[in-house]
């Protein structure tokens, strides 16, 4: 992973990826090397017979057939007004030419017959007309933020005329080792197709290969107008000299169920009938695994590390074994399926590569500290004693799961039938051999829920610090706020995480807050009960702000000196209020007076009690800015007087500069030494 | 090939990180011992309604204290040793207000110094009245673009009068009413210096990405801490010199330009190790010590070094180093090995009431530590405060210094100790990776091939032979349970050298 300097940026465009000459499942190449062992290999094998949908025509031996189940296939209503003829016909007569590294195996080996065949599906599938809603227009240069931040660069080529923002600029991107999987139509779709699609994927590919990235209308038009690079699309100029005449959609309709089609692609057509051999029956030297396959025989082009994973994968099965999975083992087999891994990693496996990696950000500044917590999926170790059942539901295939506002990539949603299985799964896997027991009553002691507050507190335990809760912000990073504890985490994983947080989830930045304290057992659950009954409940010290930080000279009696960011006056500013009401900020870097304003001063709240340290606003009104300051000026200090006025002290083109602002009759006295002359002015607004 | 490389490495990683933890859980109860028997701490009264979030800390001739404060104020303390601890008998002075984010103070030849933000400000009572009346910028001349993360630190003194500070780098949403400087604030990331005479700070070593704590050794050579995360892989002890480079990458820009001492390397190398980028990234720098992450804290901050004649303990001369998460403070040996520092680290105390942030001595020999956790959590829970730390009068059996010697290393005292199982040793040594990703885990891991243990004649120190020595690397021993001739249980078994050089 050495990086040099040498930038060549010959491809920008996800769409100029480099091209895969086989049928790519991401997670076979992600995890398969050809000097892998057997044993490992082996396993590659199942997940390619099952992702290549094998066993939708090869029925599985009974004991496999859970594990083996194929996918469904794109649903090809409508598909007649997504793609032209032309484009159906080069992508169905080869699809490997159109669309390097697709899934969809060629069923035409160019024989005879084959170009009436071809042009009889093409007749048919046009056909197939629907209405798409029309979309809004997008934003390219919008969309292609969004492409690089929501997560679609853990699967798919990132541009390389983009830059994710942490790179530091004499970097060179690296870009991904692991190929990308392939977007070759989304410029064959019109554009108004595409965002229609990316906005639900899963209504036209249920299988959720590609998810749905919870996009907003607007968003997935964004997106699309990026994608669509506007080139006009292909024209199948042999089709055209083939002259074959219409077929009729009848032909069409004949030829889909003949070549098998239906066993992938759900239709009005009725399946085939015709049976295939069954997995425990196939000559693994022959079909798809041979060199060359005729007409009918799907041809995936697959690679020799393809081929050798399914033909150990084949005698495994034919031998009869089928081992039993626990329940762990079945979620790796479906995080393996729809790809999971490309984003989170579970028990040590997975997560993206680091040249993927660098895309995930974050949007929150403040969030820096928290490190590749800010903006990486997070770890899904034990995840299953974690979070309640309604909560995964929320966050798999439901609204409203998300607790990382600050993180740009978002969970997608990869359909109900991919993932509903994890429900009973993640528990088993993950429960814990001795349970942690916590007492969530909270009826034992009256005030339990006050005793959480007070410890979730500034003047407790400080979690206001890092974790905001309702509609406020924490003090300092931005964590998981605490509203939706309850209803997200299981009681028993909450105590376990506050009794020992690098224990229980490795790599957290939550303090051992609770280690070596004796109450902790009861304040873990009086915090629990604090949070249950949330509701109606004050918030704790901290997050309700019950100190007044505005500066008052007024009160104090004498000028109030204060230096900080302030606008208008930049990041070295100084201001001064005075009792009388009037009120001036010294910018000392351009070394002048930079405005003046009357009635209230300032606001330290940004000086005394964040971390973010956000610009301060003059407070008051009557703002007025002064002229620009002239010749060459050095900053050098200030004095104060016995009454507390500021001299501000600087060099004008080397001579020292004695600059004294006084009130007077509502507005300023300006006296100005210089080399012991002295000049006034009376500044008034 | 590169994605299945990566994916080998994540698995070493996470495996990594999961010893790394278990590590930690039979650090972090520190000791079976309790501190108090040593070293007795003592709550400062702060005055109500002032949030003594201390940041700097000065000890005048006369013995008094200033303290410099977040929010911006210097406080002096007439009598920082007095007890019982109250409001009335410390006696607090507010000396000087109105600054903006005070992280450093330093009293030189006569006068206090603080370090705001944008500014060191040299502070003067001319009149005597016992408050500051002149702010003279003292050293200025580093960009501030208004992001968050823009602290810094310091000053200290070096031998010829020139004054010294540490720069964060840049990190957070920068501000556009900062002009030039939002578009690139100049030094981040780097040492300055602000030559004697001069109020200029120019650049003076680089690559550091929080370096909170900047110091001086008993030979007045400058010392700074940092912080683990991008381009630093756990906490280290730097030796500060001109024109060293300690690997933050984002510190490069400003290497470009005519007035750097620091030479930038042609290339940006990621995810070699640190051992490798001695020889690979010309002008990297070795930190003197790593602060391995977890076992001993997760922040470092100030630094201190003692010299209290004895009076703190049997550590003089030794550096003290604040730890902000564990709300503690871990001890740190430095020798000369090849002409250049290195040495060992080990903890000293834990679980003060708040994030340390700065430490001292006063004139009685005591430690006082300065806190706030304002921003980030820590193990203390309280928001702010001062602790003074006083030395009981029962010296703890501790291993006072561990230097690496020909062929091995060799483990000193406090007091003469009894043979033990030195087969139970734990020791092994690891490195950690030069990466722009958030710290490392300690890689390439390797047990210590140690043998032939030998205690000395006066039994106060122990030496061992290692036949796996790599330089570049830390080896870390946690010795086995251990006795002194009198019976006393050693305090703290764990420490780790920073094994840059062998001898």
């Amino acid at each position: 992973m050495l990086l040099s300097l040498s930038i060549s940026p010959a491809r920008s465009h996800p769409l100029q990826a480099e091209p895969i000459n086989h049928a790519y499942v991401f997670n076979f190449d992600q995890f398969n090397l050809p000097e892998d062992p057997d044993e490992h290999v082996i396993e590659g094998g199942y997940l390619l017979l099952a992702e290549l949908n094998c066993t939708a025509c090869h029925a599985a031996p009974k004991a496999w057939q859970e594990r083996l189940a194929p996918k469904q296939g794109p649903i090809l209503n409508g598909v007649g007004s997504r793609l032209d003829a032309d484009q159906l016909w080069l992508f169905i007569r080869s699809p490997q030419y159109r669309k390097k590294g697709t899934q969809m195996p060629g069923m035409f080996a160019g024989e005879e017959g084959d170009a009436a065949k071809v042009e009889a599906l093409v007749e048919y599938l046009s056909s197939l007309k629907q209405d798409t809603p029309k979309m809004p227009a997008g934003d390219g240069a919008h969309g292609k933020e969004l492409y690089h931040k929501v997560g679609c660069v853990a699967c798919h080529e990132p541009g390389s005329d983009f830059r994710p923002e942490k790179v530091p600029a004499e970097m060179e991107v690296e870009k991904p080792g692991n190929a990308s999987v392939p977007i070759a139509f989304a410029d064959v779709y019109d554009v108004n197709s595409l965002a229609y699609f990316l906005k639900n994927p899963l209504a036209h590919r249920p299988s959720g290969r590609m998810p749905d990235m919870r996009l907003t209308d607007q968003e997935a038009a964004d997106i699309a107008a990026y994608l669509h690079v506007g080139r006009q699309p292909e024209k199948a100029t042999e089709r055209a000299a083939l002259k074959i005449p219409p077929q009729g959609i009848e032909k069409g309709k004949q030829t889909f169920q003949a070549m098998g089609c239906t066993s992938c692609h759900q239709s009005e057509v009725p399946s085939e009938g015709r049976s295939h051999p069954s997995l425990a029956s196939l000559n693994p030297a022959k079909g798809c695994l041979s060199t060359t396959q005729p007409t009918g025989i799907p041809r995936y082009d697959l690679n020799d590390l393809q081929k050798r994973a399914i033909k150990l994968a084949l005698a495994s099965i034919q031998k009869g074994e089928a081992p039993p999975l626990t329940a762990a083992q079945k979620i790796d087999w479906q995080m393996s399926r729809i790809n999971c891994y490309a984003c989170h990693d579970r028990d040590g496996k997975g997560g993206p590569e680091d040249p993927r990696a660098q895309y995930f950000t974050s949007n929150d500044a403040t969030a820096e500290s928290l490190g590749e917590l800010a903006h990486m999926p997070p770890n899904l170790d034990n995840t299953g004693r974690k979070l309640t059942r309604g909560w995964l539901e929320k966050i798999l295939f439901g609204e409203g799961g998300s607790v990382r506002p600050y993180m740009n990539t978002r969970m997608p949603n990869f359909g109900k039938a991919q993932t509903e299985m994890l429900l009973d799964l993640l528990p088993e896997a993950d429960k814990r051999e001795k349970p942690v027991k916590i007492d969530v009553s909270g009826l034992e002691k009256h005030h339990r829920a006050e005793i959480g507050r007070k410890l979730l507190g500034t003047t407790g335990l400080a979690c206001v610090g890092c974790h905001g809760l309702k509609d406020r912000k924490s003090l300092g990073p931005p964590v998981a706020r605490l509203t939706n504890t309850v209803a997200r985490l299981q009681p028993e994983y909450f105590k376990e995480l506050l009794l020992n947080p690098q224990a229980t989830q490795p790599g957290t930045m939550m303090p051992p807050m609770f280690m070596g304290r004796k109450t902790a057992d009861k304040d873990v659950e009086s915090i629990w009960t604090y949070l249950k009954e949330l509701e109606g409940q004050s918030l704790p010290e901290g997050l309700i702000s019950t100190e007044d930080f505005e500066l008052k000279p007024e009160k104090v009696g004498k000028p109030i000196v204060f230096r900080s960011f302030i606008e208008g006056a930049g990041s070295h500013a100084i201001a001064v209020g005075f009792p009388e009401g009037v009120h001036a900020v010294f910018d000392s870097v351009q070394v002048r007076w930079a405005r003046v304003w009357k009635g209230k001063f300032l606001d330290a709240m940004s000086n005394w009690q964040s971390r973010e340290m956000l610009p301060i606003k003059p407070l008051g009104s009557d703002l007025k800015e002064l002229p620009a300051a002239t010749g060459t000026r050095e900053f050098s200090g200030y004095r104060l007087s016995k009454d507390g006025v500021p001299t501000m002290l600087y060099t004008l083109d080397g001579k020292a500069v004695e600059d004294t602002l006084r009130p007077v009759n509502g507005g300023f006295e300006r006296t100005v030494k210089i080399n012991g002359s002295t000049t006034k002015e009376v500044i008034s607004w | 090939m590169v994605s299945n490389v990566e994916r080998v490495f994540q698995l070493v990683k996470s495996q990594a990180q999961r010893v790394g933890k278990l590590v930690l859980l039979s650090a972090l109860p520190l000791s079976a011992q309790d501190q108090s028997d040593y070293y007795r701490t003592v709550t400062l009264e702060t005055p109500p309604g002032v949030n003594m979030e201390a940041s700097g800390l000065a000890v005048l001739p006369d013995g008094k204290l200033a303290v410099s404060i977040r929010k911006g104020e210097v406080w002096i303390i007439e009598n920082p040793s007095a007890e019982p601890p109250t409001v009335a008998n410390l006696g607090y002075k507010l000396f000087a207000s109105g600054m903006h984010e005070i992280l450093g103070l330093a009293y030189h030849e006569g006068d206090l110094y603080v370090t705001q933000r944008s500014e060191v400000t040299r502070l003067r009572d001319t009149d005597k009245d016992g408050v500051a009346d002149e702010y003279f910028a003292a050293s200025k001349g580093w960009g501030v673009s208004g992001a968050y993360h823009e602290y810094a630190y310091g000053p200290v003194f070096d031998r010829e009068g020139n004054m010294h500070n540490t720069l964060n780098c840049s990190m957070g949403k920068v501000w556009d009413g900062a002009g030039d400087e939002a578009k690139h604030p100049l030094w981040r990331g780097w040492s300055i210096i602000t030559k004697k005479g001069s109020t200029t700070a120019t650049g003076f070593s680089a690559g550091f990405r929080s370096p909170c704590g900047i110091g001086l050794n008993a030979e007045g050579d400058i010392f700074g801490t940092d912080q683990q995360g991008n381009w630093t892989p756990t906490s280290p002890i730097m030796h500060i010199r001109q024109g060293a480079y300690f690997g933050h990458a984002d510190a490069l820009k400003d290497a470009k330009r005519p007035d750097s001492p620091v030479k930038p390397p042609a290339k940006i190398l990621d995810g070699i190790t640190v051992a490798e980028a001695v020889t690979q990234v010309p002008g990297y720098c070795l930190p003197a010590v790593w602060l391995p992450y977890v076992k001993f804290g997760q922040s470092t901050t100030g630094l201190r070094c003692d010299l209290t004649g004895g009076k703190f303990g049997p550590f003089e001369k030794q550096m003290f180093v604040g730890e902000f998460v564990l709300s503690g403070v871990n001890r740190v040996f430095l020798e000369k090995v090849g002409g250049e520092y290195q040495g060992a680290c080990f903890p000293f105390v834990s679980g003060l009431q708040s994030a340390v942030l700065t430490l001292n001595f006063l004139a009685d020999g005591s430690m006082i530590v300065g806190q706030s956790n304002r921003g980030w959590n820590s193990y203390g829970s309280k928001s702010f405060g001062l602790q003074r730390l006083v030395l009981t009068g029962k010296v703890p059996l501790e291993i006072q210094k561990l230097e690496a010697i020909s062929g091995g290393f060799r483990f000193t005292f406090t007091q003469p100790v009894k043979a033990a199982d030195w087969t139970q040793t734990k020791a092994q040594s690891y490195t950690y990776l030069h990466t722009a990703k958030y710290g490392s885990p300690e890689v390439e891991a390797q047990p210590l091939q140690l043998s032939d243990w030998q205690i000395s004649d006066d039994a106060f120190s122990l030496t061992v032979k290692c036949s796996n020595l790599r330089a570049g690397y830390v080896h870390e021993f946690e010795l086995p349970e251990l006795s002194s001739t009198n019976g006393k249980a050693l305090w703290h078994r764990l420490c780790a050298y920073t094994l840059n050089k062998i001898p």
